[in-house]
């Protein structure tokens, strides 16, 4: 599904090179879950954003079945991003000044669906995510927790088969990261690849079967 | 996925957009409205001033000869008109008494303009001047034709129908308002009084064989030039003005005027696009996360783009639309309150000119290009630079 060859980023500020990931090398099966673990600045984020595409890499190359999502053009990487990938961030990143039924219509705007087609799937992805209840609601007016399960519902929406989380519960308490934990479970359970970059030691008692992948210094830990 | 952006969808968030963050959008659209309706305005004025000034002139003789001596105007001998009939090319001569009357105590003046009306060619120029006027009945008494501003200074100070001049001979002599000029002649007529050239001699204090200056016109405008040198040397104390030389000057005075104007919008304009640029270079960090978010959710930096420029444009469109309306009830129907003193002038007479409508479309399509191109820019540029470089903004 997703596979990682050779991957390397380096940032250059003021002739000072950078090396933020270092010759990254991953296979991730349909299906799996993965847990980047990792403590602040080890690369987890950097890796998230180069697999969905926003960021290129300096190096190696990164192929989304089997299409080489970071050497597209950025129409078809995006296209590919919109299809395939959904993102779920860690300071939830929504329109605070739109409604959570809005929020979630975003990632559908550029496609060729007529707004009554889009809704019908903005309803499934609010019921997935439990957050129907809230659908006319001001984002600036959820709880953490609300705010979280409309970004699922937001990473859902177009029904991609990848979803990448990118510190997940850095913002919600426990009882919050809990849901959250069995919301990916269900995920999971539905056929999702899902890559969770996080450092919470919550996803360290998962029952499901995952894998737990860990970095250090932009580097995965054999 | 993108094949069709142009869809439902896009038209809904797009309006979704600009109605939730209308608070963003007002204040440059006010800002906008104000710079236009501005722009508008001396536009409009100056396109209303150059049609009645092409209106009156094209009625006026091709040229004037005056008599100037000591380089002061002194009344032109009545026989010079003889010998303009002996040159060939020159037709419609016509001698005209004409000079500013001093209302005491307010020391207002009105130009006095004597004309010949048992002559042909002072008929039709009138005919061409006041559609359907009765020749008859205006000769039958001592009467004037008045323009706007005489009229409305008349029934204010003294009488509504009549006025009883002072003559230098210390006489009174009555003459009746025959009727008022028409408005498209306001700019030049707007403080001028037209009467029989017997009455005006009396009024003015000319001799029966003298007069203030002598027109006439050129058919041939190839021997416009010819005929002036001619003329210029039948009498040292000759001086000879030709039409175009009037619209001429007359044009400079307005265009400098207008052209003031548009420095002074340019400026504005200038200063306008650089904030707002700056505003959308320095892209706050919630419009630049905004647009990492959507490049997170799928949408390519094309649609970004659209979006932004769809949004931009709906702004600059209504801006325009209440902008360019705005200024037009101000000047044609409002009559251009203030901007109006600064074109016109108000010395003597209270300026009652009325702005005729006129608009072209190079007018307003000038008035668009300057304002949509530096806007469309100021705004683009910096959004492109965050689309490109910055869609991991999202995950920061």
């Amino acid at each position: 599904m997703i596979k990682i060859e050779n991957l390397y980023k380096t940032f250059y500020q003021e002739k000072n090179e950078s090396n933020i990931l270092i010759n990254i090398n991953l296979h991730i099966k349909k299906g799996e879950l993965i847990i980047l673990k990792g403590i602040s600045g080890s690369g987890k984020t950097t890796l998230l954003s180069l697999i969905a595409g926003l960021d290129r890499p300096s190096q190696g190359k990164i192929l989304i079945e089997n299409d080489p999502i970071s050497k597209l053009p950025d129409l078809f990487a995006s296209q590919l991003r919109a299809k395939k990938i959904g993102m779920i961030f860690q300071h939830f990143n929504l329109f605070e000044h739109l409604s959570v039924n809005e929020n979630v219509t975003i990632p559908l705007i550029p496609s060729t669906l007529s707004m009554k087609e889009i809704y019908k799937k903005v309803d499934k992805a609010l019921e997935l995510a439990n957050i129907t209840h809230k659908k006319s609601l001001l984002a600036s007016r959820l709880s953490g927790g609300e705010k979280q399960r409309t970004a699922i519902a937001r990473a859902l929406v177009a029904n991609p088969d990848i979803i990448l989380c990118d510190e997940p519960t850095a913002n919600l308490d426990k009882e919050n990261s809990l849901l959250f934990i069995q919301t990916i479970e269900r995920l999971h359970n539905f056929g999702k690849t899902i890559v969770i970059a996080t450092h919470d030691p919550l996803f360290e008692d998962l029952k499901l079967k995952n894998r737990i992948i860990p970095m250090v210094n932009g580097q995965i830990v054999p | 996925m993108n094949s069709n952006f142009w869809n439902n969808a896009f038209w809904h968030f797009l309006t979704l957009q600009l109605f939730k963050e209308r608070s963003k959008h007002l204040t440059v659209a006010i800002i906008s409205i104000l710079l236009l309706f501005l722009l508008s305005s001396v536009l409009f004025i100056s396109s209303s001033i150059r049609f009645s000034l092409e209106e009156t002139l094209e009625a006026q003789p091709d040229f004037v000869i005056s008599r100037l001596q000591g380089g002061v105007a002194v009344p032109t001998p009545l026989s010079w008109s003889d010998e303009l009939l002996n040159i060939y090319g020159i037709t419609k001569v016509t001698p005209r008494v004409y000079g500013r009357y001093f209302f005491q105590p307010k020391e207002k003046s009105f130009l006095i303009v004597g004309v010949d009306f048992f002559e042909e060619q002072s008929q039709k120029n009138l005919e061409k001047l006041i559609k359907n006027i009765d020749l008859k009945s205006f000769l039958k008494d001592p009467q004037m034709l008045v323009g706007k501003g005489v009229k409305e200074y008349l029934a204010e100070n003294f009488y509504k129908n009549e006025y009883k001049f002072l003559t230098p001979k210390g006489k009174f002599e009555t003459i009746k308002i025959f009727k008022t000029l028409p408005k498209e002649t306001q700019l030049i007529a707007n403080d001028m009084i037209i009467m029989p050239i017997d009455l005006a001699r009396n009024v003015l204090g000319y001799s029966e064989d003298e007069v203030t200056n002598i027109s006439f016109n050129v058919p041939n405008p190839d021997e416009w030039n010819q005929i002036n040198d001619k003329i210029s040397a039948l009498h040292y104390d000759l001086q000879i003005i030709n039409k175009k030389e009037v619209k001429k000057s007359y044009q400079t005075l307005y265009n400098y005027k207008g052209g003031f104007f548009l420095i002074l919008f340019l400026i504005v304009l200038m200063t306008f696009s650089l904030i707002l640029y700056q505003r959308y270079n320095m892209v706050y960090s919630s419009e630049k996360r905004h647009i990492g978010l959507l490049r997170a959710l799928g949408w390519s930096i094309n649609d970004v783009l659209k979006l932004k420029f769809m949004e931009t444009l709906i702004v600059i469109i209504s801006s325009y639309i209440i902008g360019v309306f705005m200024a037009y009830v101000f000047v044609f129907i409002l009559d251009a309150p203030l901007l109006k003193n600064i074109f016109l002038g108000g010395q003597n007479l209270q300026n009652s000119v009325e702005f005729i409508p006129v608009i072209d479309m190079a007018t307003l399509s000038s008035i668009f290009l300057l304002y949509a191109l530096p806007f469309i820019t100021a705004v683009l540029i910096p959004v492109w630079r965050v689309s490109v470089s910055n869609p991991k903004e999202a995950m920061l």
